[in-house]
């Protein structure tokens, strides 16, 4: 049997290329199509697809063979898209993804907590004993220019300030927590600096604070949106640790697998925290500096607190599985086999 | 590609080695074979070049309109906007276009890249958001200096970003059918007489032989000669003819092989 050349090939065949090429160039997913567009398309795409193979095989020129893996490669990204987003899946990421995740990688969320939270106290503590401690940290005019701001009580700020600091808020703490998160890649490394890093420049300034006698004041500012945001930067450092040590303890997988394997856990968590952080931002502009009595904030401190912890523990636990077979309304044990 | 051919040719030819360039295989659900070309780093940086102008004028225009408007509102007001902007677009102009346009960015779209799962699949909106979270490594210590060195040592070019997130670069073909080889003058009929009806050339040999004649014209005539000099006794011998002018003996035996002569 003689096959067809080249050129009998082309001019056959063409057609329903350029028609699946016009469907691919309309940019509409597939499920905005009608009906019988979509099964045309899916025709179309395996006529496509039989038509690369069979160049490939025959040996035709290099430029229709590039032009069909172009085209059949296109339609199959369109055929095997991703689900349309929905906004209930950022819905579900808050209020149950994430709290998972966090529990499913506990041992890191601890480890990154204890990074931060441990060299903040411990350089609070110094600080307050050794006030001197914290020339070694900072430089003076930056520990001057700290401790007069809390030297008065928070009276509120004129509306247009606070949208500054919420603006000022984002972008310095979420690109903190991000950078800090980030970095893990490097072995964990760069999570490790940056945890120890914060923790001791923020310890430090409290301290300093206290020990220049306005700690009530510097405390009564940070007790709200601290609990979202200090926890939020142990969260993102606590993934970027948990990134590094996925190359150290690949599990048997490869080095990439291993990364791989976390990849979904380390997006939704990361994506949590800024969402904490977005919270806390808000809070630190409006909140914070605002005239509301001390005693009200350490109360709403207090309840955020409580709320967190709850929400971290619980969230998105899905109800134990019952025994098969003894589910209510089954109408006792069911057997195997198939139904009437 | 080059290098593709001769590594299946050492083989005999009969079973394709995987191409061992820029060009990545993917296999289907239906078992057909995709070929990707990688986006390699030049291209890369070209389209992070267009997007980076993009971001810095859009940056540019609102600081400007907002400077204005701060005659109307507040400093402060204007700055936290102005700041929420920055990080707005330095955190989120990534994510929002590759999760909005199937992988694609201004810069990559005018590079005709995009961004795929490994698999060939399209990605997920966690993918984007880690491969694009991760650029704040690759950027280290300056201008992307990692993610360049990771790249450079990767088979299939990804930043640190690509690989923990399970991405790869592509080149999109969006190439038309072309008007296949012209040859001038027309071959004449005494030519096609000395040449076999259809001349046994593998797919590898064609290949080859379209790889050489799209350059002609393109490079240097003396280095055409030279290379049209050492392939084509190769192929007189082979089909057991001769001839004068060995570029278009080559461009001859082509088009008679794929049946455009006929």
């Amino acid at each position: 049997m003689r096959s067809w050349t080249q050129e009998e090939f082309v001019a056959r065949r063409q057609a329903e290329w350029t028609a699946l090429n016009d469907i691919l160039s309309s940019g509409k997913p597939l499920y905005r199509l009608p009906a019988a567009e979509i099964s045309r398309f899916s025709a179309l795409y395996r006529g496509a697809c039989a038509d690369l193979v069979h160049a490939r095989d025959v040996g035709f020129t290099p430029d229709l063979v590039s032009y069909l893996d172009g085209v059949a490669g296109r339609a199959h990204n369109l055929l095997y898209a991703a689900p349309p987003y929905r906004l209930g899946a950022a819905w579900d990421l808050v209020a149950r993804e994430f709290p998972r995740a966090l529990r499913r990688n506990g041992r890191f969320f601890a480890l990154g907590m204890f990074l931060f939270f441990v060299p903040m106290i411990a350089c609070t503590i110094v600080t307050v004993l050794y006030p001197e401690f914290a020339f070694q940290v900072l430089s003076p005019d930056q520990l001057q220019g700290m401790a007069d701001m809390y030297s008065e009580g928070l009276q509120g700020r004129d509306e247009g300030e606070d949208t500054g600091m919420a603006g000022f808020y984002v972008y310095n703490n979420v690109g903190i927590a991000f950078r800090c998160f980030a970095t893990g890649i490097l072995l964990g490394f760069g999570s490790l600096f940056f945890l120890l890093f914060n923790g001791i420049v923020m310890g430090t300034v409290l301290g300093h604070v206290i020990a220049a006698g306005h700690g009530y004041n510097i405390l009564t500012f940070v007790c709200t949106h601290g609990t979202f945001e200090l926890t939020a930067i142990a969260i993102a450092g606590g993934a970027g640790l948990q990134m590094g040590y996925a190359l150290v303890d690949t599990g048997g997988r490869t080095r990439l697998g291993s990364l791989r394997a976390q990849g979904r856990d380390l997006a939704i968590i990361i994506l949590g925290a800024a969402v904490m952080l977005f919270i806390a931002a808000g809070l630190e502009a409006f909140w914070s500096p605002s005239s509301v009595a001390p005693p009200i904030k350490w109360a709403a401190a207090g309840l955020f607190t409580v709320l967190l912890t709850v929400y971290f523990a619980f969230a998105g636990r899905q109800p134990k599985a019952r025994p098969a077979g003894l589910r209510a309304g089954s109408g006792g044990l069911e057997v195997g086999g198939p139904r009437p | 590609m080059s290098r593709s051919s001769r590594s299946s040719e050492a083989r005999g030819g009969a079973h394709r080695a995987p191409p061992l360039d820029t060009v990545t295989e993917i296999e289907t659900p239906e078992h057909i074979r995709f070929r990707y070309q990688l986006a390699g780093p030049a291209r890369r940086m070209m389209a992070y070049l267009i997007d980076l102008i993009i971001r810095v004028v859009v940056v540019f225009f609102l600081i400007l309109i907002l400077s204005l408007s701060s005659l109307l509102v507040s400093d402060g007001f204007s700055i936290g906007a102005t700041l929420l902007i920055v990080f707005a677009i330095e955190w989120g102009y990534y994510v929002l276009w590759e999760s909005l346009w199937s992988g694609r960015t201004p810069g990559k779209r005018s590079m005709n890249l995009r961004v795929l799962k490994e698999g060939g699949y399209p990605t997920g909106f966690l993918d984007i958001a880690l491969r694009n979270l991760l650029r704040a490594a690759d950027f280290l210590p300056f201008a992307y200096s990692i993610g360049l060195a990771v790249m450079g040592l990767d088979a299939r070019f990804r930043r640190l970003g690509d690989m923990v997130a399970g991405t790869i670069v592509v080149v999109e073909d969006l190439r038309r059918i072309g008007h296949g080889l012209q040859i001038q003058p027309p071959p004449s009929a005494a030519e096609l007489a000395a040449l076999p009806a259809r001349p046994n050339l593998s797919a590898t040999d064609l290949e080859a032989l379209d790889l050489f004649l799209r350059r002609v014209g393109t490079l240097n005539p003396a280095r055409e000669q030279e290379l049209a000099d050492i392939i084509a006794p190769v192929y007189a011998r082979r089909l057991g003819v001769r001839y004068d002018h060995s570029a278009r003996f080559l461009a001859l035996i082509y088009l008679r092989a794929v049946g455009r002569t006929a």
